[in-house]
């Protein structure tokens, strides 16, 4: 059960970072560096296509979604941390 | 695929995560801005260091039971008998590794990529052409001039 969750949820974090950083290299890139991109666009779009049509049916599908409750609710915590970080630096 | 959020454990799962994102945001900008930060800026960094450390404590309670001081409300299990917040726990650390290592992936990719061929989209014809000799001869006299005009009205001020 949770060495499913781990694989599932470690490719989620793979796709998430190579969908993001795949397209702000695609756009800021130039010749070479935009095509590698494009690229990494490309197997981020694969691994998200992987993991919505056929991740689905060998890991369960509640325990994924929880997965991705808990990684955006992290994010977000992350996120709030932050935030009360700047507002107390800020306001001194 | 079930997209129903029926079975969602949203409290266990989002929340929990949710305040130990807090907590290590906390914890750690709090450690930068204690240790690099002068007066105020220290203070306010050991606050938040204080702060993270207490909201972490009280997660590993609810995690585990150990301190008795909230009721132990992350430590229920499903069908299975796995702990929810442990599930949750490893989801959230499992998903950043994989952020991780793909990051690692695309730097590993873009250094071992040569991208010197990009320096081929700068104009260097103007650099050619440019003789430094003559640049830095045009400088000293320029420099010289400066000089020379101050010396003047230096000497027209004295002899008023």
């Amino acid at each position: 059960m949770n060495t499913e969750l781990i694989i599932s949820m470690g490719l989620v974090g793979v796709m998430l970072s190579m969908l993001f950083m795949g397209l702000l290299i695609a756009y800021y890139g130039s010749s070479k560096t935009r095509n590698v991109g494009f690229v990494f666009l490309v197997v981020g779009a694969g691994l998200a296509y992987y993991l919505a049509e056929m991740g689905m049916d060998a890991h369960p599908t509640v325990s994924f979604m929880n997965g991705m409750l808990a990684f955006v609710g992290g994010m977000i915590g992350g996120i709030i941390g932050i935030i009360v970080f700047l507002v107390a630096i800020i306001k001194s | 695929m079930d997209m129903s959020t029926d079975n969602l454990d949203i409290m266990q799962f989002f929340v929990s995560m949710l305040i130990v994102g807090i907590g290590v945001a906390l914890l750690a900008t709090g450690m930068f801005t204690a240790y690099f930060g002068a007066g105020k800026s220290q203070k306010i960094g050991f606050a938040l260091l204080f702060l993270g450390a207490i909201i972490l404590a009280l997660v590993i309670d609810m995690a585990f039971g150990t301190i008795d001081v909230m009721p132990d409300q992350f430590a229920k299990t499903n069908d299975d008998g796995d702990l929810i917040f442990m599930n949750a726990l490893v989801s959230g650390v499992s998903a950043l590794g994989g952020m991780v290592i793909g990051m690692f992936v695309i730097l590993f990719v873009l250094m071992k990529v040569d991208t010197v061929d990009d320096l081929e989209d700068l104009d260097l014809e103007d650099l050619e052409d440019l003789d430094l000799d003559e640049e830095l001869k045009k400088l000293e006299e320029e420099l010289n001039q400066a000089d020379n005009n101050d010396e003047e009205d230096n000497n027209s001020e004295e002899e008023k």
